[in-house]
């Protein structure tokens, strides 16, 4: 099976993609190859899938559609391409789909929400005073709005590049550009953060 | 070496020196470049202090109960399979077998009907007609009327593969 990824998928970096050889185990009945690759990936799609929504149960039931398409589309899997490039390609197509309908028209009021609804996360080890908690959760409003301001593609170039450490060829297969679309929309993003956050230096 | 922020698509590299993308070679000219021009040395600084900043965004943990909802509802797909293909299975394995020229006769009919019953659903319940939409807040909406497309339209292509599979199957014996 692993000269088979490698054949299919060409290149040496691809050959040693072992999540396309877990999910030609799923293609032929393995359900316990999926149980890994979901083990190995559900955290990355939920956070991501956050950041560009923010909102945690819409990021989450948008996960669960991620893996139910990677399970539906298994019978017809061929590894073409990283299994991460496809997977976070599902995870931003639903994100950008979730975005485009207006189904997070309230964004601004739930970042509000979430802050007050979420017990405060603690800076450190040591309990933080309530000074510090709210210094923290300010800072953290003010870098989730300025995510949120991004246009809708900027922001999932800046959290696949930043959070999820991908490299520029591999975005720009996620995002269906060229790889220097990807380095000018990452140019103008962190142009964009850096002056909203300057501040915070 | 030029100042990478004249050149626009060049600027990319003071992204990679700062995340340690670059190899030795070009990290140690470019730092050296960076030390004599106030231009670099403030996007750097930008930079470095703009990536801490969002380190400090962390996610909010997964909910526990994700794959137990996950795998339940790959559980009810394949439930819905299931339910789809059942009355078909005892003259599935018959057809396989050769025992019943009767039944090998019926199962074009058999498909044929179901797919009007399926064409029939679909004309029933078109893309954003009738059905009530639920709460704008919950997370459920997003995969309800998409999802019944697509599983419908699956379910017509595979028993229109089964019905020419079928039919294939009819001939053969005639023949």
């Amino acid at each position: 099976m692993v000269e088979r990824v490698k054949n299919d998928m060409g290149g040496a970096a691809a050959a040693l993609d072992f999540d396309a050889e877990l999910m030609l185990r799923v293609k032929e009945g393995d359900g316990a190859s999926f149980g890994v690759l979901l083990e190995k990936y559900r955290s990355s799609v939920i956070h991501f899938l956050y950041r560009m929504i923010q909102n945690h149960a819409v990021a989450e039931e948008l996960a669960q559609e991620v893996f139910l398409r990677v399970y539906r589309s298994r019978s017809t899997y061929e590894p073409t391409a990283k299994f991460t490039t496809w997977l976070f390609r599902i995870a931003t197509h639903l994100a950008l789909n979730s975005l485009r309908d207006g189904k997070n028209e309230r964004s601004q009021e739930r970042l509000d929400d979430d802050s007050k609804d979420k017990p405060v996360r603690q800076v450190s080890d040591r309990r933080p005073s309530v000074e510090q908690s709210m210094v923290y959760q300010a800072k953290l409003d003010e870098i989730r709005r300025a995510i949120a301001a991004l246009p809708e593609k900027q922001r999932a170039a800046v959290l696949m590049h930043k959070y999820e450490e991908m490299e520029y060829s591999q975005i720009a297969k996620v995002l269906a550009c060229s790889e220097s679309a990807v380095k000018s929309l990452l140019f103008r993003a962190y142009e964009t953060l850096r002056a909203r956050l300057a501040h915070m230096a | 070496m030029n100042c990478p922020l004249e050149i626009r698509e060049n600027a990319q590299v003071l992204l990679d020196y700062g995340t340690r993308k670059l190899d030795e070679e070009r990290t140690a000219i470019l730092g050296r470049h960076i030390e004599i021009c106030p231009a670099c040395q403030e996007f750097a600084a930008g930079q470095r202090a703009l990536w801490e900043a969002l380190d400090s965004w962390e996610a909010d943990p997964v909910s526990q109960d994700f794959d137990r909802r996950l795998y339940r509802r790959i559980e009810q797909e394949v439930s819905w399979w299931d339910l789809l293909v059942r009355p078909f299975r005892p003259l599935m394995v018959r057809n396989l077998m050769g025992q019943n020229q009767m039944v090998r006769r019926g199962l074009p009919a058999a498909a044929a009907a179901c797919l009007l019953v399926m064409a029939g659903v679909l004309i029933e319940l078109p893309v954003g007609s009738s059905l009530p939409l639920p709460q704008r807040d919950t997370a459920q909406m997003e995969s309800v009327q998409p999802e019944q497309v697509e599983q419908a339209l699956d379910a017509m292509e595979m028993l229109s593969e089964f019905s020419h599979h079928v039919r294939n199957d009819g001939q053969e014996s005639k023949l």
